[in-house]
């Protein structure tokens, strides 16, 4: 008999389990949650999702949160493409240094940015704006980007660049008409990777902002109120920051395996 | 349509950092006619595509200058050269369909509609691309798409010239044959100067007029396929074109005439005795005899190719191939070979040494 599928599907089920735990208690009240442990919620309630959907501290928290990491990938994939193309095409004395350069700023922890960061922020009147979280973002999301553009762009021939030429198109116009839809899978990719880690943020994100532009998961932080822990409300809110992920996920998905063949996520 | 002229033209990519530059072309004067069919041969590395990048201006040389009709055009952009270019491994927009592939070119220099569409299924109609106009262009074949890139070099009727860098490498060998002679035929229907970069002796001399050799970054001659097979300027040219290759043999001279290995030969022509540098002299395997006294020689080797033999025979340290009729038997004892004084050339520091008295 072929057991091959038991592994995998153990797998499977020891990541779910978590999810589904979150899931679940989204649907119970804190009461239950406190009471002891149940598979099912006993008595199911759609109170918490309602909460969050009426209450404006609640539901800002998302409309921050999306604001400032759609203004981050925004400004990463735009930064990112001519300096991607600069990479791949050109030779210029120290590239390959520079390049590796980019990366180096992954590796250090968001922890360290976080102080100069909230001075500066400060400084120029940007505390607590929506710019402020997307342009710290930026630290890390434009190296990302750039890493990931210039392995889609090298896999295109220098020779679709010439025959543009040839065939009259200035710069300008071949890289917005020609290039960029050549590479529309790589841009998808690098917009993904853009959206995740600038929404997963946290500590940075929270830094910068104290309530115009507060994110979600500073919201999340602050479960203990008066009426004490509020844990169904924590995880309808944690429930619902899957989802965004999982629509960007569902579009590029037949281009991040591309992106992994590369090498490049 | 426009004479094509390289005047002292030089060219060097960027080196490393801290390293003098290696020139890839090194001091070219060429004038391409108006109207011709070249070919430009030579091994991988050579230069060839460099200087077509020159003519399209996708490369500034670092030296010298280029002519359109004695328009200076050295510093013109890509664009604005008119020039059509297929390089060697296909490249399509592969966001588009094949019609709109072939069409952009035209579309960029503003040509009516109507007469777009005309061209582009009179060029489609040539490559056998008609049924696949409304294709994308990403779903084609690597042949496919090179017809493609070979269609959208011919569509544009305005041009200076067309250039072609090895455009058939990765074309099936039977459709080889067919394009070449469409390429061929095109030439004489459109005149437009052609320059067909390969490094396969076959396509080169079947394809131009004139052949342009190539070799370190140098034009060692340029001729008609007879006199670089006749006539090799160059020992590089002797060996480089012919199968196999002209015999390049170390000699001497003596009153004008060389010598090979203790037997004096005849060269046909009498040279300038006092010659310095190294001297050899070339004989094509088509010029070599089996004959009762000559160069005593040891045959190693004989490969029987059909209609003729290459018979590979050693003298000391030198090896010599010749060709030998089907018909022609092959000594057994003690071969002797003599060379035709008529087709004998003598090369001093690889260049031919011509007759003294011309």
């Amino acid at each position: 008999m072929n057991k091959k599928w038991i592994l995998p599907t153990l797998y499977i089920l020891f990541l779910m389990l978590p999810i589904y735990g979150l899931l679940s208690m989204s649907f119970k009240t804190t009461n239950e949650i406190l009471g002891g442990f149940s598979f099912f919620p006993q008595q199911f309630t759609l109170a918490n999702y309602t909460k969050i959907f009426t209450d404006p501290t609640w539901y800002n928290g998302y409309i921050n949160s999306l604001i400032y990491v759609c203004i981050n990938t925004l400004i990463s994939v735009s930064v990112a493409l001519p300096a991607a193309y600069a990479f791949s095409r050109y030779r210029f004395l120290g590239d390959k240094h520079l390049f590796f350069w980019l990366l180096t700023n992954r590796m250090a922890p968001p922890a360290v940015f976080a102080l100069p960061f909230f001075q500066l922020y400060s400084a120029i009147e940007l505390f607590d704006t929506h710019l402020a979280v997307a342009l710290a973002h930026c630290l890390f999301n434009i190296p990302l980007a750039v890493w990931i553009l210039e392995g889609f762009m090298s896999g295109i021939p220098k020779e679709l660049d010439e025959t543009a030429y040839l065939d009259g198109y200035s710069f300008p116009r071949f890289f917005i008409r020609i290039f960029i839809p050549t590479i529309a899978a790589g841009i998808g990719v690098a917009a993904f990777f853009c959206f995740m880690y600038s929404w997963v943020e946290l500590l940075l994100a929270k830094t910068l902002t104290s309530v115009d532009a507060k994110p979600i998961a500073a919201t999340m932080t602050r479960t203990a109120s008066t009426s004490g822990y509020e844990l169904g409300l924590l995880a309808a809110a944690g429930s619902l920051t899957i989802i965004p992920g999982a629509i960007v996920i569902y579009f590029v998905r037949n281009y991040i395996a591309k992106g992994f063949a590369l090498g490049r996520v | 349509m426009s004479r094509i002229e390289f005047r002292d033209v030089r060219h060097a990519y960027p080196p490393p950092p801290g390293q003098a530059p290696v020139y890839a072309l090194k001091e070219v004067s060429q004038v391409w006619e108006d109207g011709g069919a070249y070919a430009l041969l030579g091994p991988s590395g050579c230069g060839k595509t460099t200087l077509l990048n020159i003519i399209s201006g996708l490369l500034t040389p670092s030296e010298g200058s280029i002519r359109f009709d004695e328009r200076d055009v050295t510093g013109l952009p890509t664009s604005e050269r008119q020039i059509a270019q297929v390089f060697q491994f296909p490249v399509v927009y592969d966001t588009m369909s094949v019609f709109d592939n072939l069409a952009f070119p035209l579309r960029n220099r503003g040509m009516p509609e109507s007469r777009v569409s005309q061209r582009v299924t009179e060029i489609a109609e040539m490559l056998d691309l008609s049924e696949r106009l409304g294709q994308r262009a990403s779903g084609l074949t690597a042949d496919g798409k090179q017809k493609i890139s070979l269609g959208r070099g011919l569509v544009r009727e305005d041009v200076n010239a067309i250039l072609f860098d090895e455009p058939l490498t990765v074309i099936d060998p039977h459709l080889k044959w067919q394009l070449r002679s469409k390429l061929k035929e095109l030439h004489q229907q459109i005149g437009v100067t052609m320059i067909y970069v390969t490094h396969d002796q076959v396509e080169a001399l079947t394809f131009a007029d004139k052949v342009v050799v190539m070799h370190d970054g140098g034009v060692v001659q340029v001729g008609s396929p007879v006199e670089l097979f006749n006539r090799p300027r160059h020992t590089f040219v002797g060996y480089f074109i012919g199968s196999p290759g002209m015999n390049i043999l170390p000699c001497s001279l003596d009153r004008g005439q060389p010598v090979f290995a203790n037997n004096l030969l005849s060269s046909g022509y009498p040279v300038d005795t006092d010659l310095s540098g190294k001297l050899e002299i070339g004989i094509r395997p088509e010029f070599i005899r089996f004959s009762d006294d000559g160069i005593a020689v040891e045959i190693q080797k004989v490969e029987d190719l059909g209609r003729y033999q290459v018979v590979t025979v050693r003298h000391e340290s030198s090896q010599i191939k010749m060709l030998v009729g089907e018909d022609q038997a092959i000594p057994s004892e003690d071969p002797k070979i003599s060379f035709d004084p008529d087709n004998l050339r003598i090369y001093c520091d690889d260049w031919v040494v011509e007759s003294a008295h011309a």
